[in-house]
């Protein structure tokens, strides 16, 4: 077989390993079922693979590491999807995928089907360190600098059945990017990482911690500007370890690292880390250029070859054809090679329920990666999926081979491309239901030319304080609250994930359900009567301050 | 986690849980079987439940089933939960009615 463009190649040590873990796995399951295991005590062994049980069924999670598969693997997520689940998978904004109607005596038969294609379930959930997620696109952006991959795979190496860490205070989150354009909401993550080239060609490391969203949203803090690459993993596991010492174990929302940050201060954490680094054998952590070039030698390159006039072809097509020109405006991004783009495909159909997709489309977007880009998908960390590799002159055929599909939707970036929990039709935690006022959402601004004259804006939705749809990150952040069983929902505004990050303001009293797209509706408006010229939402925003959107929001008429 | 019940006029308790095998939510029933639809679910008075609770909760995992407690219905045919959550996972998801537990068997 020939090694994948966008991922590790997986070897015999990987392979076997995988299976044995699952046998060890299915042994916990028959002990379960035949009551030798009380639930009790199973659920910290099903969570480490990665199966929750929801509302409604198990839900199994499946890791795609720093969002990156080839099509043999999610062609089997999409088959997965017809045979245990009930026809569709949703994509998550951890780069991974989830099924929700999971039976627990099938899990081992799914586990080794996804072992065939080298994935699993490891570290998906518990208190670990989980799937490290990375740039969407990584190894393909102009505008990136180093290419995260190499250093993702390097930490998920380290991080997978670490065992110092799998039994942390809480769960971990770790994100690289290594592009000036955060993309990957590193100052909202445990640990995240900004990678550039040194001054002598090496990468250096930028390390944020203690970023996170949950109920106390916390902005990452610097912990070191740059960490040469040979010491990237000692830095790491000092970081940890200072975390697995010292982090709270009393009180489960007390329990992440950000709240050891904030009660020790970042000055202070530094010092414990750099104690923690002065007597640990670094010689034992350090990471070679050896080392990781024999990693970088596990990820095929994708050879890339365009005719001279790509670009021309497509200028022309783009002359040509107006709602194609408003796809390749918004679901396209630069790539570093002139003859290639990067093509976003939208999970988020007007009125859709967001990233979910049916295992038909599933399979479709194998089939459209191995035609036009070297069989390769990214999960974004924003539910949608990227083709990291398209030629220019062959980018109109792709929007045509989605659209067959109902994957053609103009709107990355815009207010549709909405990013939502699971929430109360899914999840167990759930105070509200998300998806319900996404599609609302989705279906009140589904003309994609007025997406467009609104612009950049991105609205996120989480069922409860947990966050897992990014509120706060959010420029518009809608939270679910439960006030004597209804649902309520909280409006905030001014949240950002990337090089700005900022927390949102909550604007008042939370609104009932049934006015809350209209309040939405009148911040649109307020802000698209009082932008000036070039504004977006967040531009205005900042000028004009938070009160005339809480007045148009709370406006009764 | 065990809350006070405090039931309006009106109302009655039901036991729900997951079954184990497949994690479906299931519905107590006079006799001691669990059902998928609330509609044969057993209504109890708030001075028996807690009795029934604790001998159903002990007989769970012989029963296959995980997470049992009891919840508010208007007791009602079929009785409806008071709360959204309890509708929802009585019902089924409200975004995919192609799944509504009313339409299986
Ligand atoms: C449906 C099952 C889910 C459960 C039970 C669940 C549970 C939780 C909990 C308890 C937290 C708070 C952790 C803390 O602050 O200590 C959390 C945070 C989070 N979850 Fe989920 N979640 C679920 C689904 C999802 C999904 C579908 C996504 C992605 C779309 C997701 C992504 C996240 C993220 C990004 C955070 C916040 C970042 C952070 O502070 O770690 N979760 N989740
Ligand atoms: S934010 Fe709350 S409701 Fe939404 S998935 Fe997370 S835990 Fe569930």
């Amino acid at each position: 077989m020939s090694i994948p463009v966008g991922h590790y190649q997986y070897d015999r040590v990987d392979r076997d390993f995988l299976q044995a873990r699952i046998a060890e796995f299915e042994g916990q399951v028959n002990r379960r079922l035949d009551g030798t295991l009380s639930e009790d005590e199973f659920k910290p062994l099903r969570l480490m693979n990665g199966l929750y049980l929801q509302l409604h069924a198990y839900m199994l999670r499946v890791a795609i590491p720093y969002g990156i598969l080839d099509s043999r693997q999610l062609r089997k997520l999409g088959e997965i999807a017809r045979r245990y689940d009930r026809d569709y998978g949703h994509f998550t904004t951890r780069q991974n995928i989830q099924f929700n109607w999971i039976r627990l005596e099938d899990t081992p038969d799914i586990l080794r089907e996804l072992a065939e294609v080298d994935m699993h379930a490891i570290q998906t959930s518990g208190n670990c360190i989980r799937n490290v997620t990375a740039d969407e696109y990584a190894g393909a952006a102009a505008d990136e600098l180093v290419d995260p991959r190499v250093h993702a795979e390097v930490l998920r190496q380290w991080s997978t059945l670490h065992p110092e860490f799998t039994f942390l205070p809480r769960k971990f989150k770790i994100a690289i990017s290594g592009s000036p354009n955060d993309r990957v909401a590193a100052r909202f993550h445990d640990i995240g990482i900004l990678a550039r080239p040194g001054e002598d060609g090496a990468p250096v490391f930028r390390i944020f911690v203690g970023g996170g969203l949950g109920r106390t949203p916390v902005i990452g803090e610097e912990l070191f500007d740059s960490v040469r690459e040979e010491h990237l993993l000692a830095t790491l596991e000092a970081i940890l370890r200072v975390y697995n010492a010292h982090g709270r174990r009393d009180n489960i929302y007390k329990a992440r690292i950000k709240i050891l940050v904030q009660a020790i201060g970042v000055e202070a954490y530094r010092e414990a880390v750099e104690a923690e680094l002065g007597q640990m054998e670094l010689d034992r952590y350090r990471l070679t250029p050896e080392a990781v070039a024999a990693i970088r030698a596990r990820f095929a390159v994708p050879l890339l070859e365009a005719p001279d006039d790509a670009d021309a072809v497509l200028t022309q097509q783009r002359r040509d054809d107006p709602l194609f020109d408003r796809w390749v405006r918004s679901n396209t991004h630069v790539h570093r090679d002139p003859g290639h783009i990067i093509a976003t495909i939208s999970l988020k159909p007007a009125g859709g329920i967001p990233g979910d997709a049916t295992s038909a489309q599933i399979g479709r977007l194998a089939d459209l990666a191995d035609a036009y880009s070297f069989g390769e998908i990214r999960i974004t960390h924003l539910q949608n999926v990227v083709l990291g590799h398209v030629r220019k002159d062959r980018l109109r055929d792709l929007w045509l081979g989605l659209s067959e599909v109902g994957l053609a939707e103009a709107n990355i970036g815009l207010i549709g491309d909405i990013v939502a929990c699971p929430g109360l039709d899914y999840c167990a935690l759930a105070n509200a239901r998300s998806i319900p006022i996404a599609q609302k959402l989705g279906a009140r601004f589904a003309d994609t030319a007025l997406q467009a004259e609104i612009g950049a804006l991105r609205i996120n939705i989480s069922g409860c304080i947990n966050a897992c749809g990014h509120h706060h990150a959010g420029h518009i952040g809608l939270l679910g609250v439960d006030k004597r069983g209804e649902e309520f929902f909280q409006l905030t505004v001014g949240g950002q994930a990337e090089n700005g990050a900022a927390i949102g303001t909550i604007l008042g009293a939370a609104l009932p359900e049934d006015e809350t797209v209209d309040a939405i509706a009148r911040l649109v408006d307020c802000y698209l009567g009082r932008r000036e010229n070039g504004e977006t939402f967040l531009d205005t925003l900042t000028r004009l301050g938070h009160e005339p959107f809480r007045e148009a929001a709370y406006e009764t008429v | 986690m065990k809350r006070p019940v405090r039931l309006e006029p009106g109302q009655k308790l039901v036991l729900t849980a997951n079954r184990l095998l497949d994690g479906r939510i299931v519905w107590w029933c006079e006799g001691g079987t669990w059902d998928l639809h609330i509609g044969r679910a057993a209504l109890l008075d708030a001075d028996e439940a807690e009795a029934v609770l604790a001998r159903v909760v002990a007989e769970a995992q012989r029963d296959g089933v995980v997470g049992v407690y009891d919840t508010a219905v208007q007791a009602a045919v079929p009785p409806e939960p008071v709360t959204v959550r309890e509708k929802i996972r009585a019902h089924g998801p409200t975004v995919h009615p192609e799944f509504a537990v009313e339409t299986e068997q």
